[in-house]
C-alpha cells in the first residue's frame, strides 16, 4: 500500500531537532528568516511561513509575508534578500503562497512575472543572435521553456520545477489558458532533460555528450512537477526516487523525495526519515515539517 | 608578478607570441611558487603544510584567514573534493603562524546540501569541530561588489561577507582537467565563493557572462590571496566532475595563484599561455613564463606528469 494521494499512513512521530517553536524564535526582528543565521532571505522566509501556516501559526507567518512585501520589486518579482537589484526564481516560492496570505496584488504580479520569464535560450533575441552567427537553435528551445535561477541565463530543473508548482496551484484557482499553456510547456522541458538512467541533474541531460547522473533533489522536485503526467521518464524517475529514498541521508534531498514521491501516490505508508538525519538550515527543517503536515493531509504545494 | 609585467610591457610590445623574457628590467622578485612531493594523504602531510607557509610567511599573525577547499560532489572514494586532510593539515597550519581565526568556507555550484556533502567528502570525521569552522558560502549574507576588472560582462556580483571581510582566502583547490577551460586550479576555485542563494545551482551566471573572463574578474576581486593546490591525487579526463583519478603525488603553492596555476598547468603537461583565464589574468604572457617564475622545492621536470585530456583540449598540450 502507497500513501499519499490518499491522505493516509500511520501516525508517526518524526524526528525534528528545530520545532515550530523554535521556528519562531528564530525569526528576524524584520519578520522573515535567514538559512541559517544572519539577515533574511526570501527562500528561508516562504519555506518557514508554509511551515508556520501548517502548524496554524498565523501572527509569525503574517510578520513574514509582511517582509516579503517590503522588498518586493516594481517588476512584480522578488530578489533573493533586500539590497539584490534583481528578480529570480524565488518569485516562483512566493507565487506559491496563497493570495490570502501575500495579498491579491503581490500574488497577481509574481504570477505575472513568472508568466513574463523564461530561460535565456527561448527568447526572440537570443535566438535571432545565434542564428546570425551560424550557431544551432533547438526547435525545442522555443517550444518548450522553461525558468531561470536568474532572468538572462538558461533555464534550469530547479527553478522551472518550482515555477511549475507556483502556477498549477494557480491554476487550480484561476484557471487560464495562457497559465495551463506555461505549465504544459514546462513540463515537456523537464521530460526532456530526463537523466538516461532515470531522474534528473539540474539541466542537460547530456552535457558535451557525456551522460549526467540524477540528482536526489532535483528528482524529487521534477516529480513533483510532473504530478499526474503519465511519461516513461517519470515511470524511471519514480523508481530511481525510491533507490535515493532508502539510499539518501541528506535532509533536503528526502524532503523533495517525499514531495516527489507523494505526488505520485509512491510515498511509502507510514513512511519515517530515517534517524540520523541532521536538519541543519530553516528550508530543510521547515520543509521537513510542512511534509509532514501534508502527509497528515495539511497541503501547501497543491492545496 | 607586478614588476614582472612592467618587465614584460617592452616585450609585448614587439610581439603577441610567447616571448622570450626580457632580460633587462631592474631587479625584480619573482613570485615564488612552491613545488613539494606529497605521495600520500597521511599524517606527513601537518609537517608539509606547516613547511609550506613558513616557507611563504603569509602576514596572518592576528588576523583572519578563510582556507577554501573545492567541493563539488558526494563521492568520496573519487578525486572530485580537495582532500579533508590536507584541509586540516593547512587549518593547523594558519593557526600555527599566528592566525587569530581560521575558517573553512566553500559554497558548491551543484549541490545545495553543502554540509551534507561535507560529511559524505570525509570533512566531519577528519576535522575535529568542523562545523564550528565552516561557513557555507551558499548562504552567507552578502555585499554588493564591482570587480576590480571587467574582462566578464558582470558589472557587479553580491560576494559573501565571510570572504570578503577575510584577511587571507587561501584557495585550496584539485589540480584537475576542466571540460570547459582546460585545467581548474586554485583560480576557478573561486566560482565557490559565488552564492548560490543569489545566482542558483549551479551558478550560471557565470558561464553566461564568459567562465574564463569571470574568472578573471573573480582572481581580480580579491586583493588578498594565497593558493595551494592538492595534486596528490588530481583528476584527468572530463573533469572536473566525471574525469579519472591521477595521482600526481604533488603540492603546488604561492601566494600568487596565477603563478601557482601556471606552474600547475605545467606539471600537467598543459600550456599555461593556452589557458584562457591566466592569458586574460596575467595581463600578459611574460608573467606566466617559467622563467619569471621562482620555483622553490622540486622542479617541474621532476614531477611533471601528462593529465589526460578530452579530445576538444588536446590543442593545449604543453609540446
Amino acid at each position: 500500500m502507497k500513501a499519499g494521494e490518499s491522505g493516509t499512513g500511520a501516525p508517526r512521530q518524526p524526528w525534528h531537532p528545530m520545532s515550530i517553536a523554535t521556528l519562531i524564535n528564530k525569526q528576524n526582528r524584520d519578520g522573515g528568516w535567514s538559512y541559517v543565521r544572519g539577515g533574511s532571505w526570501t527562500e528561508p522566509t516562504v519555506y518557514a511561513m508554509m511551515a508556520l501556516l501548517s502548524a496554524g501559526e498565523t501572527p509569525a507567518a503574517e510578520q513574514g509575508a509582511a517582509w516579503l512585501r517590503s522588498i518586493a520589486r516594481r517588476d512584480g518579482g522578488w530578489p533573493p534578500c533586500a539590497g539584490v537589484d534583481q528578480s529570480t526564481w524565488v518569485t516562483g516560492l512566493v507565487a506559491l503562497l496563497d493570495p490570502e496570505v501575500m495579498g491579491d496584488t503581490a500574488h497577481r504580479r509574481a504570477v505575472g512575472w513568472l508568466l513574463g520569464t523564461t530561460g535565456e535560450e527561448s527568447t526572440t533575441i537570443y535566438r535571432l543572435r545565434e542564428w546570425l552567427l551560424g550557431n544551432a537553435t533547438p526547435e525545442g528551445d522555443r517550444k518548450f521553456p522553461g525558468w531561470p535561477w536568474v532572468p538572462g541565463t538558461a533555464a534550469w530543473v530547479g527553478p522551472t520545477s518550482i515555477s511549475i508548482l507556483a502556477l498549477e496551484k494557480e491554476y487550480r484557482r484561476h484557471p487560464a489558458s495562457r497559465v495551463r499553456e506555461r505549465i504544459d510547456a514546462a513540463r515537456q522541458f523537464l521530460l526532456g532533460r530526463a537523466c538516461d538512467e532515470g531522474g534528473w541533474n539540474h539541466g542537460s541531460s547530456r552535457p558535451l555528450g557525456y551522460p549526467s547522473r540524477p540528482y536526489p533533489e532535483t528528482t524529487g522536485l521534477a516529480l513533483a512537477a510532473l504530478r499526474g503526467v503519465r511519461a516513461p521518464q517519470v515511470g524511471q524517475a519514480l523508481t530511481m526516487a525510491h533507490r535515493f529514498l532508502d539510499e539518501c541521508r541528506s535532509a533536503d534531498a528526502l524532503n523533495w523525495l517525499r514531495l516527489g514521491l507523494r505526488a505520485h501516490g509512491e510515498l511509502p505508508a507510514g513512511y519515517c526519515t530515517p534517524s540520523g538525519v541532521e536538519y541543519r538550515t530553516i528550508p530543510e527543517t521547515s520543509l521537513d515539517l510542512v511534509m509532514t503536515a501534508a502527509e497528515q493531509g495539511h497541503d501547501c504545494f497543491w492545496g | 608578478m607586478t614588476a614582472a609585467a612592467a618587465a614584460a610591457v617592452l616585450a609585448s610590445c614587439k610581439s603577441k607570441a610567447p616571448a622570450p623574457i626580457a632580460a633587462a628590467a631592474a631587479p625584480v622578485e619573482l613570485p615564488r611558487v612552491s613545488i613539494v612531493r606529497a605521495p600520500a594523504y597521511d599524517q606527513s602531510l601537518y609537517d608539509t603544510m606547516r613547511r609550506i607557509v613558513a616557507e611563504h610567511r603569509p602576514d596572518v599573525r592576528g588576523r583572519s584567514v578563510v582556507l577554501k577547499p573545492n567541493l563539488v560532489e558526494f563521492e568520496p572514494e573519487s578525486s572530485i573534493n580537495t582532500h579533508p586532510l590536507l584541509v586540516h593539515a593547512a587549518y593547523e597550519a594558519f593557526l600555527a603562524a599566528g592566525a587569530a581565526r581560521v575558517e573553512i568556507a566553500e559554497g558548491p555550484g551543484h549541490r545545495r546540501n553543502t554540509l551534507d556533502l561535507a560529511d559524505a567528502a570525509g570533512y566531519f570525521s577528519t576535522i575535529p569541530k568542523f562545523e564550528e569552522a565552516f561557513v557555507d558560502l551558499n548562504l552567507d549574507d552578502v555585499t554588493r561588489v564591482r570587480p576590480k576588472t571587467q574582462f566578464s560582462r558582470i558589472e557587479k556580483l553580491y560576494l559573501p561577507n565571510t570572504v570578503l571581510r577575510a584577511d587571507l582566502l587561501v584557495s585550496m583547490a584539485k589540480m584537475k582537467t576542466h571540460h570547459w577551460v582546460g585545467a581548474t586550479l586554485s583560480m576557478k576555485n573561486l566560482f565557490g565563493t559565488v552564492p548560490g542563494a543569489i545566482y542558483g545551482w549551479p551558478k550560471n551566471v557565470l558561464h553566461w557572462s564568459g567562465i574564463e573572463e569571470c574568472i578573471a574578474d573573480l582572481h581580480a576581486t580579491y586583493p588578498r590571496q594565497f593558493a595551494i593546490v592538492d595534486g596528490i591525487v588530481g583528476m584527468e579526463g572530463n573533469g572536473p566532475i566525471q574525469g579519472v583519478p591521477k595521482p600526481a603525488g604533488v603540492l603546488v603553492a604561492g601566494g600568487d595563484p596565477i603563478a601557482v596555476d601556471a606552474t600547475c598547468c605545467r606539471i600537467m603537461r598543459i600550456d599555461p599561455v593556452r589557458i584562457g583565464y591566466l592569458r586574460l589574468a596575467s595581463g600578459n604572457l611574460n608573467d606566466i613564463a617559467e622563467q619569471n617564475i621562482a620555483q622553490v622545492g622540486e622542479s617541474i621536470r621532476t614531477v611533471a606528469t601528462p593529465f589526460a585530456l578530452i579530445p576538444e583540449f588536446q590543442g593545449v598540450r604543453l609540446v
